[in-house]
């Protein structure tokens, strides 16, 4: 049988490269350059135990912030006191929290005004 | 903000005609008691941003308050035989089988059970044979999906239990042969009172169900019982007999029929397949196994709250009941289909818009957010989950769909409407239904008369039920077709029928009903097309009728030769837009494009801002595109954000996305065909939710109303 395995997915991303940072707070939605595809690739194959989603607590309003358990019947986990009033906000922090996560480095550029 | 799952239900049948009743069936997780209303889903979209959510409350059907309760569900595949004969007095009972295990790590599956007897694996992998609570316990642990023969002895006579494992398949280090034993003080066995019971333990029988537990995950094959020196055949079940029904035929002298519950996977391959024949029909003898399940399931079975019985003179359509009750808002779907009246000569001067059901159950209930890897990277964007989604995760026993993975990670092949969907209905998840109701409320906003059928009244009634139609119109993503639905439709088209197919990825996959099985789908995912798992290799026939499953690609189908074009591509991030080609100029396409200024046809919509989105089809001849078909408009600027699907490729390529890949687009296509008539096929989901753009004033709307009345007119193509 063919599984998926987030084990696949090994793009190194090097955690200085602000710019591929830049680049997606400027631009969420594309096309985006070879690494920044890289990047973003490797971020949605993560693991489906601890995975970010976003949990919706007005339609269309407001977002929470939960991690998947990867484990059927267990609800994911909230994480506590985010809130986005829009998809597009999420997807930035998202995309911040993954970054340090996997690279070990805080993003340190300007939120999206 | 009202809770949608705190009572949840379903009306069975999901399909009723004008003057039928259907059966509203509740369960509630808190209040005891409700009141719905009826109600005409004229568009499900509830977005503020989108076109406009419409209901029309019905007259005919009272508001009414009802007393509810909470109601379980049996979730978990087994056979079950309800007496055997009494055997009280026999020196020996041996009993054997082969298994196929799918998981181990689970406490205890059971894999059979008669009284006092019962053969089960537990949580270490090792097998147990337990008589009168004495166990004797193989030595090794078995593995997930090898195949192991199991043979397990009471002698009465010289007083032991004993238990065989062969491994059919040993590797390093395990035994061929497992053999445990044991010498007790025995007591007699008395199976007078229980029934025998494959894949799963019954814990209690109620009036019309049979309350299960410790249900086994995997294959069973061949399972017999014998007594007396192992010479007295007592049973042998033949699962490759009447595999395209819920019956378990017994060969032996007692006849001892049996019936699946919850539908295991039947058609599975045996112990000794061995990839000689592909198929069930070809070599029965290899398809000697049922694949249970702990989370299948066909049929609630839930008590009724309430008979709704819609009028004579009721609309077709969709249909909700909406459940109020303190703090909750929750609705329950069905339709009514226009009733089939077969009419002699002239066909009705009004549209037919068919809803693509098998599409709905074949999505119903989805819990790829939660189970499969590359769901986010499919939809490339954080996963959003809704209160029905998490409810969904949380309650299993709700029941999977075809796009999702059974607990040993096997795939989903039957989804069945006996039981609450979540995700067809007003909501959040829009989509296939909550966009196919934009489609209504276009036909509304242009005053177009027209009926509504569904996929399982297609594929009852046949083409006697198109003919009735100058126009039928297919939906935003009819997905799911079976044999009987794909020669209608193309009988019709080939009799004069007018087909407008407003949507795209539609017939792509072949699924079966059956008439054992009222309101299932079955559907084998074989080895290509975008899927979210892979058939199995010798499983990809489908049980209910023999046929390939699959795409229907790979009989020979390809949509192409039926609407023109065909799927190639998603386009999950943004969409885009058609151009007219050169071709559609032609006097002869000027109906279709007359008022139309602009050569470029839909950049704005519901869903990705453009009406080339979501997923695409393209024109092909070899893939069997009619000859006078034509291209009238192709998508552009679709670049990366198109990702071409797996089939369209051979070898491994980087080129893949619009940017490097022709195959990656959008065609618009239009072909006469024989006595007059015509089909014009849109290739594209997003069309659909750009209709109602700008209050329909839009020139994917005015394309749309060009074609439909051109369609509507008597004059033959």
């Amino acid at each position: 049988m063919l599984r998926y395995s987030s084990k696949n997915s090994i793009y190194k991303i090097d955690g200085s490269r602000m710019d591929l940072a830049k680049e997606y707070r400027d631009n969420l939605k594309g096309p985006y350059s070879f690494e920044l595809q890289n990047i973003l690739d490797r971020m949605r194959t993560s693991s489906l135990n601890g995975r970010f989603v976003l949990i919706v607590i007005e339609p269309f309003k407001r977002f929470g912030l939960a991690r998947l358990s990867g484990k059927r019947g267990e609800p994911p986990k909230i994480i506590d006191n985010v809130i986005y009033n829009s998809i597009s906000e999420a997807e930035w922090d998202i995309f911040k929290r993954r970054w340090y996560e996997l690279t070990g480095y805080n993003i340190n550029i300007k939120d999206p005004s | 903000m009202l809770s949608s799952t705190k009572i949840i239900g379903y009306c069975q049948p999901l399909v009723i005609n004008q003057g039928e009743t259907t059966q509203l069936k509740i369960s509630s997780n808190g209040p005891d008691s409700c009141e719905f209303e009826v109600l005409r889903v004229i568009c499900a979209d509830i977005d503020p941003l989108g076109p406009g959510s419409k209901f029309e409350k019905q007259d005919w059907q009272k508001s009414k308050k009802i007393k509810i309760k909470n109601q379980k569900i049996n979730i978990g595949s087994f056979a079950f035989i309800s007496s055997a004969p009494n055997i009280k007095n026999e020196q020996q009972i041996y009993i054997s089988m082969y298994i196929w295990p799918t998981i181990i790590s689970k406490p205890k599956q059971v894999i059979f059970n008669w009284g006092n007897l019962s053969i089960f694996i537990r949580s270490d992998g090792k097998c147990v044979f337990e008589f009168n609570s004495i166990k004797v316990v193989s030595n090794q642990c078995c593995f997930a999906r090898k195949w192991y023969k199991v043979s397990c002895l009471v002698d009465f006579s010289k007083k032991i239990i004993s238990l065989n494992i062969n491994n059919l398949d040993p590797e390093t280090d395990e035994l061929p042969v497992d053999k445990s034993e044991l010498k007790i003080d025995l007591k007699k066995f008395s199976s007078k009172i229980y029934p025998i019971c494959f894949a799963a333990k019954i814990d209690k029988i109620e009036k019309n169900k049979i309350v299960t537990n410790n249900h086994y995950n995997g294959k069973i094959e061949r399972p017999q019982i014998k007594l007396n020196s192992n010479s007295v055949l007592f049973a042998k079940w033949d699962f490759s007999q009447k595999i395209n029904t819920d019956e378990i035929i017994d060969i032996g002298p007692n006849k001892l029929v049996g019936n699946l519950v919850n539908g295991p996977m039947r058609a599975a391959t045996g112990h000794n397949w061995n990839g000689s024949v592909k198929s069930w029909n070809q070599n029965k003898d290899h398809y000697g196994a049922i694949h249970f399940h702990e989370d299948d399931l066909i049929d609630c079975k839930w008590d009724t709250n309430f008979t709704i019985k819609a009028p004579h003179s009721a609309k077709s359509g969709y249909y909700i009941a909406r459940i109020k009750a303190k703090g909750t808002q929750s609705d329950v779907p069905f339709f009514i289909s226009e009733k089939f009246r077969p009419i002699k000569g002239i066909k009705k001067n009004k549209v037919l818009f068919l809803a693509p059901t098998a599409t709905y159950l074949s999505y119903s209930n989805t819990h790829v957010k939660f189970d499969s890897l590359n769901t986010e990277n499919l939809f490339e964007g954080p996963i959003t989950l809704s209160e029905d989604e998490l409810y969904l995760n949380e309650h299993r026993e709700l029941g999977l769909s075809h796009y999702d993975t059974h607990s040993d990670d096997s795939g989903v092949v039957f989804v069945s409407e006996r039981r609450p969907i979540l995700n067809m209905r007003p909501g959040l998840y829009t989509f296939n239904y909550i966009n196919d109701t934009h489609i209504i409320k276009w036909l509304e906003k242009k005053g177009y008369d027209y009926d509504i059928v569904t996929d399982e009244d297609l594929h009852k009634y046949g083409i006697g039920l198109l003919e009735n139609y100058l126009v039928v119109i297919t939906a935003s993503h009819p997905e799911y077709f079976s044999t009987k639905m794909w020669d209608a439709l193309f009988e019709y088209q080939n009799k004069g029928g007018r087909h407008m197919y407003l949507g795209g990825n539609g017939f792509y996959w072949r699924v079966a009903y059956s008439d054992y099985y009222p309101g299932v789908v079955e559907n084998r995912r074989g080895i290509s097309g975008v899927r979210t798992w892979e058939g199995e290799p010798g499983e990809n026939h489908l049980s209910f009728t023999g046929e390939p499953g699959g795409l229907w690609r790979s009989s020979g189908r390809a949509p192409q030769s039926i609407v023109g074009n065909g799927f190639c591509a998603t386009m999950f991030l943004k969409s885009t837009w058609f151009r007219r080609s050169k071709a559609s100029y032609k006097s002869k396409y000027e109906f279709i494009f007359k008022n139309l200024n602009d050569k470029k046809i839909g950049d704005f919509g519901y869903r990705g801002g453009g009406c080339v989105g979501l997923e695409i089809d393209r024109w092909d001849k070899d893939l069997g595109s009619p000859l006078n078909s034509e291209v009238l408009a192709t998508s552009e600027n679709i670049n990366e954000d198109g990702l071409l699907s797996g089939e369209e490729f051979i070898t491994t390529t980087r080129a893949i996305t619009g940017s490097n890949n022709a195959k990656v687009r959008a065609d618009m296509v239009f072909f006469t065909t024989p006595g007059g008539g015509a089909v014009w096929s849109t290739g594209s989901i997003a069309w659909a939710t750009s209709l109602l753009w700008n209050n329909s004033q839009n020139s994917v709307s005015k394309v749309t109303e060009n074609v439909l009345n051109r369609f509507l007119d008597n004059k033959k193509f």
